[in-house]
């Protein structure tokens, strides 16, 4: 085994897996017994169980897809068993990822000649928590004993600027798989790798330039036979799943030659069968994907256009995924963008060895932990493995002494450059500065004297540090929060937050749950989206108290205090501590996808529907011609979630979660075209906040509280120019902040909160406790007690109902 | 709202992370690494940042979320701003005003100001 810190990071994809070695200095892409660089995501259970992965399992898929199965990432979290019916067995898409995790194990046994016990793999930007969960417990059940996850556009980049020259620029990540499309803007700056934004199309990806094509040979069949043949015909789904993985082949084989055919004889097609033999030119698929290809490169010019760049600006693009080996993309984005496309990095395995660089970031030495046979006395280090600094520190403590105690450290580069010398402080603590050579490793002995200036032994003896381009911690890639009962959300991490985070906020309960009542419960959702409406995002996980759970019953307006834990994996922890008794909640009930019934989509698809239908009269009346555009494309989606709906009907799991995100995404669509149309609502909302937020300032502001303001009314001019809805609402909710602040300045706030909130006291669910409490406010509102007065007006807002309706938005929030 | 503010200032990412706001992006990340490399290993010297206000507890999750803050320039301009500001020690010591959320409460403000407020609680 290597003597040397090895860093293990698997790309875990959808179609083919790959794993890379980081060794401090190169990158090594691990390969299986034959050779290859790509695993196939493929795994099938023979009858007697066995199991095979990979190339060989990938060879029988279309002998034998029962009991051989691609394609399960897509299923991932959602806890959606899949059958082996010859070896009597099911198993999750967890369970299937665990098994391609164990042949890389196997692949990395045999060429490095240990069983890795860490590692990164990643995963796509956009996944959700459940799914990133899932890949987490996949790690595990493969044997390994700890994992960090990373986003691929991320890897990607991180790959590519290991063996870039000019660091500095923005990049565009260019990811085209075989589902779906993303698109990542990331900047390096000082050696450091940011994310900038991400954008995406998920009915975009290779198998749509597959089905293209697949048409125009059915077109081509149709002119030499006179048979016609159509997609939508479910009799010709197998015959068409032939053709199509040949017409796979064709396709990469005209990324390398000008033409090439597409032969199968004897093709059954529902009852007819066909000899295919059907020449294709690569000017030809060109001509057939360019309109797709074109729908990618529309992402990306939105994507730069939302974080106000031109296409000039960008420093490279990166192409990742295997659609991407098409000259045609390469091609588009010099003629559209305009922008040099990042040469020297392998679109097929730059995701494992970027997540391999990553692994030396993060310190995640793949080697199993050997015993400690070093003798003297343990420091405990703390320094990063990999960095962009020239001059990082290296930070210690004494945890364990052994013979004589160490006094001072210096620390020895390999070429003989020293460290100054440390004088270990009172908690037995260093704190250095050393310096590192660019983009290598740097190893460095530690050399420990007592106070006698004698040597005295330490261990560890050495570390090393690495220098190069490094993202220091993992961006979340969508915000988290939970939802309320009035269908808002209270945000605990935004977006881009880093991770590892933790966050803790105080809620109150809307309704009073009963000590012993099994069938009542409190529901706290756990939601992920960037809307500020609950409904709109996803219900990731929930939290649920249960009555029978209960030490004592909890009237409404009961406080909850929720603490809620992400890891740097991305994994999610969730603990609730019921104020009044002091009791803890810590079980997360649902941490999956959604379901996603054909009944449920289909319910959703008419709703949905009906609501574009309603928005595109309104649109017509008024003469919006980009939202009638807009609209109109949302309806060729809807007709693709109409398919896979269909297609869901026939057991297909992973299109039905397509459907459904697919609905939500189209929802959410809808209600930013609907925002617009407030638009001039929203422009009035603006002239009443700043109105108010400028009164407060005058009176209770500070000059440069006022100077923060005059730049928020800015900000809501020019977004009210731009007709930009979100960022309205955004600088609106800083000149409400900033308002907001003055307001709580003036001595009479709470007196005038009081005011209020008596005047709806009416409405409140209890109403006796409500009124004492109104009486108790006069009686402070008289005596000028403003603690008090505060602590009724905070009481009384505790008691004032939850909207049903909204409650049922906000997934059923018990808390607000 | 007073408290978000005021938390805010008193979380100022230069003030958590010791820093001046004319530090350099090396100089951020080198000093966000020593302090959650001092923090990991329970060191005193990093348990507390100075604030106007007096000293605050400094924890890992907030050294991170400074140095996330100051690596977008936007952002960092904002904080910028934010650490000019003078921080009122004595509302600092105060518990955090109304517990209820953000925009509701802003809705009180309006409705003292003559408007109707909008949205439920």
């Amino acid at each position: 085994m290597s003597t040397k810190s090895l860093f293990l990071g698997i790309d875990l994809g959808t179609t083919n897996s790959a794993a890379a070695m980081f060794d401090g200095s190169q990158v090594h892409l691990v390969r299986t017994t034959q050779g290859a660089t790509l695993t196939p995501s493929v795994v099938r259970l023979d009858a007697k169980g066995q199991v095979m992965v990979g190339a060989k399992a990938r060879r029988l898929i279309e002998a034998d897809p029962d009991n051989t199965r691609g394609e399960f990432k897509r299923l991932m979290g959602t806890g959606q068993p899949l059958t082996f019916p010859a070896a009597k067995k099911t198993l999750t898409p967890e369970a299937l990822s665990a098994e391609v995790l164990k042949a890389l194990r196997a692949d990395v046994k045999e060429q490095f000649g240990f069983e890795p016990s860490t590692a990164v793999i990643s995963v796509p930007a956009l996944f959700e928590l459940p799914q990133s969960a899932a890949t987490s417990e996949a790690a595990r059940l493969a044997g390994f004993s700890r994992v960090e996850l990373i986003q691929e556009p991320i890897a990607s980049a991180l790959s590519a600027g290991w063996t870039s020259d000019s660091e500095a620029g923005s990049w565009l990540v260019f990811d085209l798989g075989g589902g779906t499309f993303d698109a990542s803007l990331l900047e390096t700056r000082d050696g450091l790798l940011r994310v900038i934004g991400h954008d995406g199309d998920n009915f975009l990806g290779g198998r749509d330039f597959d089905w293209a094509i697949v048409d125009h040979v059915l077109e081509k069949v149709a002119q030499d036979t006179g048979q016609r043949f159509s997609r939508n015909d479910p009799s010709l789904a197998s015959g068409l799943r032939k053709l199509k993985l040949v017409v796979e082949d064709t396709k990469i084989e005209l990324t390398r030659q000008t033409e090439s055919s597409v032969l199968l004889p004897g093709l059954a097609l529902g009852a007819s069968t066909v000899d295919v033999d059907v020449t294709l030119t690569r000017d030809e698929v060109a001509k057939l994907c360019l309109p797709l290809v074109d729908r990618a490169i529309a992402v990306c010019r939105r994507l730069l256009a939302a974080h106000g760049l031109e296409p000039e600006q960008l420093s490279r693009v990166l192409l990742v995924g295997g659609p991407t080996a098409m000259p045609l993309v390469r091609r588009r984005l010099d003629e559209v963008l305009g922008v040099p496309v990042g040469e020297g990095v392998d679109p097929m395995t730059a995701v494992a060895q970027g997540a391999a660089l990553y692994a030396a970031t993060a310190g995640l030495d793949a080697r199993p932990p050997q015993a400690d046979e070093e003798k003297g006395s343990r420091l405990w280090l703390q320094y990063p493995a990999m960095t962009p600094d020239l001059a990082p520190h290296v930070v210690g403590r004494l945890v364990e002494e052994q013979g004589k105690r160490p006094a001072s450290v210096t620390l020895v580069r390999d070429d003989g450059w020293r460290s100054a010398e440390a004088t270990l402080s009172q908690e037995g603590a260093f704190v250095l500065s050393v310096d590192v050579r660019p983009r290598r490793p740097n190893t460095f002995t530690l050399e420990a004297k007592g106070a006698d200036r004698g040597a005295v032994a330490v261990r560890p003896k050495q570390l090393t540090i690495v220098q190069g381009l490094t993202v220091n911690d993992p961006p979340l890639a969508r915000t988290i929060g939970v939802a309320l009962a009035y269908d808002a959300v209270r945000v605990y991490f935004e977006r881009g937050a880093p991770l590892p985070t933790k966050r803790t906020f105080q809620h109150e309960t809307v309704e009073a749950l009963v000590k012993g009542d099994a069938g009542s419960a409190l529901t706290i959702p756990i939601v992920q989206g960037e809307f500020e409406r609950a409904h709109l995002c996803r219900k990731v996980g929930a939290l649920v108290i249960r009555g029978d759970a209960l030490k004592a019953t909890l009237p409404a307006g009961s406080g909850v205090e929720l603490t809620l834990d992400l890891d740097r994996g991305g994994r999610l922890s969730a603990r609730a501590l019921v104020v009044s008794t002091g009791q803890v909640f810590e079980q997360v009930a649902q941490l999956l996808v959604p379901d996603a019934s054909v009944e449920a989509l289909e319910t959703g698809l008419a709703a949905t529907r009906a609501r574009l239908s309603t928005m595109r009269g309104t649109a017509f009346r008024l003469g919006l011609t980009r939202q009638i555009a807009e609209l109109g494309t949302l309806e060729q989606q809807l007709a693709e979630v109409e398919q896979d709906t269909q297609a869901a009907k026939g057991g297909d799991a992973d299109l039905a979660q397509r459907a459904r995100r697919s609905l939500i995404e189209a929802d959410a669509a809808m209600e930013q075209l609907e925002s617009e149309s407030k638009l001039p609502e929203l422009e009035e909302e603006a002239v009443t906040a700043v109105t108010a937020a400028s009164h407060w300032m005058s009176r209770y502001g500070t000059p440069q509280e006022q100077r923060l303001l005059d730049e928020a009314i800015a900000g809501v001019e020019r977004a009210r120019k731009a007709k930009q809805v979100l960022e309205l609402q955004r600088r609106l909710r800083q000149v409400r902040d900033l308002g907001g602040a003055a307001f709580y300045k003036n001595p009479d706030a709470w007196l005038i909160e009081f005011d209020w909130a008596a005047s709806q006291a009416h409405e409140a669910h209890d109403l006796p406790r409500a009124e004492k409490l109104v009486a108790e406010g006069k009686v402070a509102r008289g005596t000028g007690d403003k603690t008090t007065l505060q602590r009724v007006t905070q009481a009384l807002w505790k008691l004032l109902p939850a909207d049903a309706q909204d409650r049922k938005l906000g997934h059923d929030s018990g808390v607000r | 709202m007073a408290a978000p503010l005021d938390r805010r200032l008193l979380e100022n990412p230069f003030y958590v992370l010791g820093l001046t706001p004319a530090c350099t992006r090396a100089e951020l990340e080198r000093q966000g690494q020593k302090l959650l490399s001092m923090l990991t290993l329970g060191l005193q010297e990093a348990a507390t940042y100075v604030t106007p206000a007096g000293p605050r507890p400094r924890t890992s999750e907030l050294v991170r979320e400074a140095m996330a803050e100051l690596r977008d320039p936007k952002r960092r301009v904002v904080h910028e701003l934010l650490a000019a500001l003078p921080v009122d020690a004595s509302v600092a010591q105060v518990a955090p005003a109304p517990a209820a959320d953000e925009r509701e409460a802003w809705g009180e403000a309006m409705w003292a100001f003559g408007f109707a407020p909008k949205g439920g609680r």
